[in-house]
């Protein structure tokens, strides 16, 4: 990957290219000012700025050169006409932003999903493009019950603990919950509910798709002020629950480590992968033994093997009469 | 003079000329490119070419002289440079702002490019919805495939199959899709000249563009190559028949509303679903225990006593 395209000297580069428009717009704009806009130290941008001085049109002499003036917490900059408007953005740059758009005007019930479609829709302008066309893109997240991710959205903004019925992952049992809604994330196609559940008295990860019912209670919800939704991956928290080890074949270890939690991987002689991940408990580490089948071995704990031939035993039943 | 000066006088100088600059003119004029001989200085040039472009800074080359093919200049076309203003107005602004975050994973790509599109706004930062996805955006792949799709230009790449084989593949993007947290890129592929969808994750190594171009067909619709289950997946998908017991019967009407069913006496929905994957089939009816029994076709049913098999049988550790 191209140095100046991802590393330090990029990121500047483009900061750079940002914000003189700002500033050549905003004659004696602050630095403090810039430092909270473009996100950067103050010292960062004062540096910046004054590398500029050595920058302008070939023949570098004086009515050729960027004249930046730093008049004690103000900037001006003069002689730099063709800086006066910023950068096209980039594909990636849109990519990102459709796809954003699409997952958050997805959810129903979003006031802000009108303008969004709007925003998307000129962003394509934006681009370079063949024709015009920039769209081309399409997200399909399975919200399960519309009128649940509703509830939950809005439980989730006036703070409020939502009883809901659950489906566990892997015995088909429903349970009743009462949960402290801390956010919605989407993961894998599915929506989450995260929060912290009362009944196991830990923080946990609902699949919107397997909830029965909500209710929003009157009961106020707690949220940490630290809830960071960058922390989730997958499909749980990883947050203190035991760990799962197991090898797996090399057609599953293409792809095993796009969908679980791994946190150590090592390759085998045989092409097979030694992985350990965060298992979501021992219900939950069956059904994944029992789905990877013949393509996984040496599995520890021993109670997690047990756990999978117990629910093979119960699947099996259904099978051989 | 430091690089990054050296890039911002390359810029400049490329935006502001009024015909195309040879190599030889830029490691002249440009402030930055002092090197002794002439091979150092075309590696600096060329490695600052490609990262500009790589951070969408839009250097062409052209004919300095029409009739002479050594002539390579290069340029900066203003029209391709600069933002166009987009009109946003401030709650379409607000509302990109969310989406920015709610964006994991590309969150840094949609920041920058919201920062560009937003850089006169005085809207304040909004207490957004609390949600979050995009794990799969950590894909350097995805940004080159859409700006290939943009420009319409083929590309070609390594693929490494479901099944592990590796092949290159040459093809016309014509859309991506997100379905079940994995983006695809559907198109034409060149050598089969028939449409196929691949799984960016399975992209090995660089994407590179070709030259040429081509059109994406009016209306193609890019979702309809992509199956919408992963059991539906496979050449020739045929019937087959899965129970569902009746503790289960809220989940079917609310997520698979769309499929066939006939309710059994004891409140037990019986389903028809295409299948093209069995091995897909059978990892998704496990998913659910023992509450879910595939009744027909006898195949899927061996397999899922195939499947279990190293857990039913003997001592296994």
């Amino acid at each position: 990957m191209a140095e100046a395209g991802e590393g330090r000297l990029g990121k500047r580069l483009k900061r750079i290219l940002v914000m003189l428009p700002y500033v050549i717009a905003n004659p004696g704009v602050e630095v403090a000012e810039l430092a909270r806009k473009f996100g950067a130290k103050e010292k960062e941008l004062v540096r910046d700025l004054e590398m500029l001085w050595f920058c302008g049109l070939p023949g570098y002499g004086p009515g050729d050169l960027i004249e930046v003036r730093l008049d004690g917490d103000r900037v001006y900059v003069d002689m730099a006409d063709y800086f006066a408007k910023t950068v096209r953005i980039t594909p990636a740059e849109a990519l990102a932003l459709y796809a954003g758009g699409a997952a958050v005007s997805s959810l129903p019930g979003m006031e802000e999903a009108d303008a969004l479609r709007r925003a998307l829709k000129k962003l394509s302008a934006g681009l370079n493009t063949r024709d015009g066309e920039a769209a081309g893109i399409a997200v399909a997240l399975e919200p399960g019950s519309e009128a649940h991710l509703e509830a939950l959205r809005e439980a989730r903004a006036g703070q409020r603990r939502v009883e809901i019925e659950y489906l566990s992952a892997s015995h088909g049992e429903l349970s009743e919950r009462s949960v402290d809604p801390w956010g919605l994330l989407a993961a894998l196609g599915h929506w989450y509910l995260v929060g912290h559940d009362h009944l196991s008295g830990e923080e946990r990860m609902f699949r919107t798709d397997r909830i029965k019912r909500v209710t929003i209670t009157d009961e106020p919800a707690e949220v940490p002020d630290d809830f960071d939704p960058d922390h989730y991956k997958g499909a749980f928290s990883g947050r203190g629950e035991a760990t799962l080890a197991l090898e797996v074949s090399p057609a599953v270890a293409v792809w095993f480590e796009d969908y679980y939690p791994v946190t150590s991987s090592e390759a085998l002689d045989d092409g097979w992968r030694s992985v350990s991940l965060v298992a979501g408990g021992e219900r939950w580490a069956a059904t994944l033994i029992a789905r990877l089948g013949a393509d996984a071995r040496n599995v520890r704990p021993p109670e997690m093997l047990s756990a999978a031939r117990c629910l093979a035993k119960s699947v099996a039943a259904r099978y051989n009469d | 003079m430091t690089r990054i000066e050296r890039l911002i006088n390359l810029i400049i100088a490329l935006l502001e000329t009024r015909w195309p600059l040879s190599a030889g003119e830029i490691r002249e004029r440009v402030g930055g490119y002092g090197q002794d001989n002439y091979d150092s200085f075309r590696r600096a040039f060329e490695r600052d070419k490609d990262d500009l472009r790589a951070m969408g800074i839009p250097i062409e080359v052209r004919k300095k002289d029409p009739l002479d093919e050594h002539s390579d200049g290069y340029i900066i076309d203003k029209e391709r440079y600069y933002l166009p203003d987009l009109e946003l107005e401030a709650d379409e602004i607000a509302a990109l702002r969310i989406a920015t975050e709610a964006v994991r994973g590309g969150q840094g790509e949609a920041a920058a490019g919201l920062m560009k599109i937003s850089v006169d706004s005085t809207t304040a930062p909004v207490d957004g919805p609390q949600v979050a996805w995009g794990d799969d955006m950590r894909q350097p792949a995805l940004g080159a495939i859409y700006e290939a799709q943009l420009e319409r230009r083929p590309i070609t790449f390594d693929y490494q199959s479901a099944s592990g084989d590796r092949t290159d593949r040459r093809l016309e993007p014509y859309g991506l899709v997100n379905r079940r947290g994995h983006w695809y890129v559907v198109g034409n592929d060149v050598d089969r000249d028939a449409p196929r969808a691949f799984r960016i994750s399975r992209i090995q190594g660089n994407v590179t563009m070709l030259e040429g171009d081509y059109a994406i067909p009016p209306g193609f619709d890019a979702q309809a190559h992509l199956p919408a289950e992963p059991y539906e997946m496979g050449e020739r998908p045929r019937e087959a028949v899965v129970r569902f017991d009746a503790s289960l019967a809220w989940w079917v009407d609310q997520n698979l509303g769309r499929a066939t069913r006939v309710e059994q006496a004891d409140g037990s929905l019986d389903l028809t679903l295409p299948v093209g994957n069995v091995e897909a089939l059978v990892s998704w009816v496990l998913g659910f225990g023992a509450a879910v029994e595939v009744l027909s076709p006898s195949e899927a049913r061996s397999a899922i006593l195939d499947h279990l098999e190293p857990l039913l049988g003997g001592a296994r550790g």
